[in-house]
């Protein structure tokens, strides 16, 4: 069933990509035909009346008659140069004019005679002689040179390839009326590569520099590559002749393989292809050229040429318009289409040169260079576009990113809040059990022993002193809920006036003694707990030696004992002059059960705090001492 | 009324508790020991009383049935300086005492003291021994230590205190006696009552003028 599904499925998007395919090509063969016909429009000429079409030509010590534009061999030695002889009028009236011979396309150099005398040799000029280039020449002719009536004019052609000779049409008249059609032409092939060759290298250094920032996206680097080589072919030019550089200068022909390998290899990294090894096979044919050609000097770099740089561009270009509609077809690539539509424009373009080399149209204008040098000054254009455009996401990214840190911080706040408002409660619950537990361990059962005994209806001292320990009681609880500081200084402070108010109706005298300076070292983890069980292990030895020892004096001995480590360990002593315990040992005995419920009250308390207890108790007296842990316990080991 | 007898006749007390059972007993604790005590249940006969003629020693609760013992406090220190007047509570606790103090109390009475501990803590008074307990002590000497919340408990200006009269009272909120404290602090015992009494002195706001004054310079209020 699902197959059943998928076939006609599958048979739609097949149409569809069918479908697409056929409007690319459409739309690529539009801009193919676009093109010729913007390259069939010539380029405005000066007036017909000073054309010379008509010369005679001299090669090889023959003479024939000839009518430009014309092309001739591919090579000639430079003393068998074809040699191109006319005559032209120039009228009396204008004598006091100055007139000018105009060439406006030639291969590979021109030199110029009037009557005679040699007036201009472009082979001085290194841009005229790149046969890449439609440089035009204008030469003015000195007056003293030219007669009223006929005047002979010769041009020598020098050729020396790569492709064959060529030689357009032919104009002498007054220079004002032929300079202007000098300065579109000089304006549209020798200033305008200029200009985006200037545009290359500064967007060869834009995109070297985000390629060094970001090795990730070679791309970038491919492309700087291009543009830095096309810059270099552009502007390294050395005059004709053998001179140390002129080696270097062949090697510059091999740049146009290398530029169409780098520009495929862009190509295909942009569409998405990951970079393979046998990409380098692309910089083959012009690493041949460059060694060749530095090898074997100009000839061989001229017979090189032709079968290696001219099939690699075409085969770049083929590749890149294939790859690019694939991208831009299945990815929907836009940089692709766009990549596309350049190289439909490109390829047009080369084709047509290609025919004006092998002579097939009548036209010697190469527009493949200018193109290419156009579309690499928009492929940096729209890289460094879209560079900024990214960055500009990346703002707006780190904006949003910041909106949703703030709400994340906010939410995070409440939440903590919420969090801190539980463990207040939870603190608060904790703190008002502990209150009930000790409220329940002393208040609440004097408060029961008041009602007892006042029901029993005797015993009136009974219940005052129940109802007195009870007061104390509570005072104790709001006391111990007090911050101290862990100082249990400040707490014993206050039981010393209480004890000294209990004991004084008996009669019996409260020794304070603190034998250390600072009393009991602080302990930061000291709870209000630890307080109330250590000042109820105070009360009872307290009410012991007052009560059942009949003791006259007692002693309370706060100090700081000295441990091995450097800190001090808390030690507080109850001593009295009593008659002493008579209990045993196994907690039975004639004192009574109370005394001994009240020592292991004691134990209990001491043990839930990690404080050692010692007792001792003989004829002459009783002696509690508390050994304060060096750290109490953070939980109550006795309800845990 | 109790009439007295002996040398101590001349000392008049008047005892403000609402509480009938606990005014009985402190009226019997100090009458036995001579002094000559005047009992008054509300605010309102506190006054009337005052109006009477002025008692030596004001012993007062301080919540009462018409009013509070604070007032009655403020209004006896305005009007009888040479008067001790002193708190009766049930817990000793800061919230009633401090409150009296800065009011114009110089210390305070439990009310279920012993009768003999009730009759030396009201001559002591006279005796001009302001006494002040370890938890007191402890509360006003906490209040010194500079803290960025507001502590809780009554407003307390202990601004005024000297170094000397804070390490008193951390001496007597540790349990040290006089006689220690002086001992540590190389003071005369005989000395030390007076720092306390001055101590009492300086934590009275005596008049509006000069709460706004404490005020300025506590940075409560900005000029």
């Amino acid at each position: 069933m699902s197959e059943a599904l998928a076939s006609p499925v599958a048979a739609g998007r097949r149409r569809r990509r069918a479908s697409r395919l056929a409007y690319y090509l459409l739309l690529q063969g539009l801009i193919a035909a676009l093109c010729v016909l913007a390259l069939r429009q010539s380029l405005p000429q000066p007036p017909a009346q000073y054309r010379l079409t008509d010369f005679g030509m001299s090669e090889a010590g023959a003479e024939h008659a000839v009518t430009l534009p014309l092309f001739t061999a591919s090579h000639y030695p430079p003393d068998a140069s074809p040699r191109f002889t006319a005559q032209f009028v120039r009228p009396a009236t204008e004598a006091g004019r100055l007139w000018s011979v105009f060439l406006p396309r030639f291969t590979n150099a021109v030199e110029i005679s009037v009557n005679g005398v040699v007036i201009h040799d472009s082979r001085r000029d290194p841009a005229a002689n790149r046969p890449d280039r439609n440089t035009p020449q204008i030469a003015d002719i000195p007056s003293p040179l030219l007669r009223d009536g006929v005047n002979d004019l010769a041009i020598r052609l020098f050729v020396w390839g790569p492709i064959p000779g060529f030689l357009d049409r032919v104009w002498v008249g007054p220079d004002e009326m032929l300079r202007p059609y000098y300065d579109l032409r000089t304006t549209l092939f020798v200033t305008l590569p200029v200009v985006f060759s200037a545009w290359q290298v500064i967007l060869a250094v834009i995109l070297g520099i985000m390629w060094v920032m970001r090795r990730h996206e070679p791309a970038y680097g491919v492309l700087a590559a291009a543009m830095a080589m096309g810059f270099l072919q552009a502007f390294l030019q050395t005059p004709m002749g053998e001179t140390p550089l002129s080696r270097l200068n062949v090697v510059l022909i091999s740049s146009a393989p290398l530029e169409s390998a780098l520009v495929l290899t862009f190509a295909m990294l942009l569409a998405g292809l990951q970079w393979q090894r046998w990409w380098l096979l692309f910089f083959v044919p012009g690493i041949v050229l460059a060694l060749g050609s530095l090898i074997g000097g100009p000839p061989v770099s001229r017979a090189l040429f032709p079968i290696l740089a001219i099939p690699m561009v075409g085969l770049s270009l083929l590749i890149m318009a294939i790859v690019s509609a694939h991208s831009a077809l299945r990815q929907h690539n836009v940089a692709s289409f766009l990549l596309g539509c350049a190289v439909t424009i490109m390829l047009t373009c080369w084709i047509v040169d290609l025919l004006s080399v092998f002579q097939i149209v009548p036209n010697r204008i190469f527009t493949s260079r200018l193109s290419y040098s156009a579309m690499l000054v928009a492929i940096g254009a729209g890289l460094t576009w879209r560079f900024a455009r990214a960055l500009n996401q990346v703002d707006g990214f780190a904006g949003r990113l910041v909106t949703q840190v703030r709400e994340a911080e906010e939410k995070l706040k409440a939440s903590f809040a919420r969090e801190e408002e539980r463990a207040r409660a939870a603190a608060l619950g904790r703190e008002r059990a502990r209150l009930m537990r000790d409220l329940h361990d002393g208040l609440g059962g004097q408060l029961v022993s008041i009602v007892a005994l006042s029901e029993r209806g005797s015993d009136s001292a009974g219940i005052g002193d129940a109802a007195r320990a009870a007061l104390k009681d509570l005072r104790l609880v709001i006391d111990s809920m007090d911050d101290i500081g862990g100082d249990l200084m400040l707490a014993l402070g206050s039981w010393r006036e209480r004890a000294m108010a209990q004991l004084r109706p008996h009669g019996i005298a409260l020794d304070w003694q603190i034998a250390t300076a600072q009393g009991l070292p602080v302990h930061p983890e000291l709870r209000p707990w630890h307080v109330i069980q250590i000042v109820r292990i105070l009360d009872e030895a307290l009410t012991n030696a007052a009560k059942h020892a009949q003791a006259r004096r007692i002693t309370v001995r706060i100090e700081t004992m000295a441990v091995d480590d450097g800190t001090g360990r808390g030690c507080i002593t109850v001593a009295d002059d009593g008659k002493g315990f008579e209990l045993a040992a196994d907690g039975g005995g004639s004192a009574g059960s109370k005394a001994a419920r009240g020592l292991r009250n004691m134990q209990n308390r001491a043990a839930r705090c990690g404080i050692e207890l010692g007792l001792s108790s003989a004829a002459s007296g009783t002696c509690v001492k508390l050994q304060l842990p060096h750290r109490f316990p953070d939980s109550d080991a006795a309800t845990t | 009324m109790t009439t007295s007898s002996g040398q101590t006749a001349a000392t008049s007390i008047l005892l403000v508790e609402d509480d009938a059972p606990t005014s009985w007993r402190l009226q019997d604790a100090l009458g036995k020991a001579g002094y000559q005590v005047r009992a008054a249940g509300t605010l309102g006969e506190a006054r009337a009383a005052l109006a009477e003629s002025a008692p030596k020693v004001l012993l007062t609760d301080l919540q009462l049935p018409d009013g509070h013992g604070v007032d009655l406090i403020r209004e006896t220190r305005a009007r009888f300086p040479e008067t001790e007047i002193m708190v009766i509570s049930i817990l000793g606790d800061e919230e009633s005492v401090i409150s009296a103090i800065t009011v114009g109390a110089t210390g305070y009475l439990l009310k279920d003291a012993f009768p003999t501990d009730i009759a030396a803590t009201v001559r002591d008074l006279v005796a001009g021994h302001s006494p002040i307990s370890a938890s007191i002590a402890r509360f006003i000497v906490r209040r010194t230590q500079s803290s960025v919340e507001p502590p809780p408990g009554p407003p307390l200006n202990t601004a005024k205190l000297t170094p000397r009269e804070i390490d008193i009272l951390w001496g007597i909120a540790k349990g040290f006696s006089y006689a220690e404290i002086a001992g540590h602090l190389g003071l005369s015992k005989q000395t030390v009552p007076g720092h306390i009494k001055s101590i009492y002195r300086k934590l009275e706001v005596h008049t509006r003028g000069e709460a706004v004054f404490e005020a300025v310079q506590q940075g409560l209020i900005k000029l």
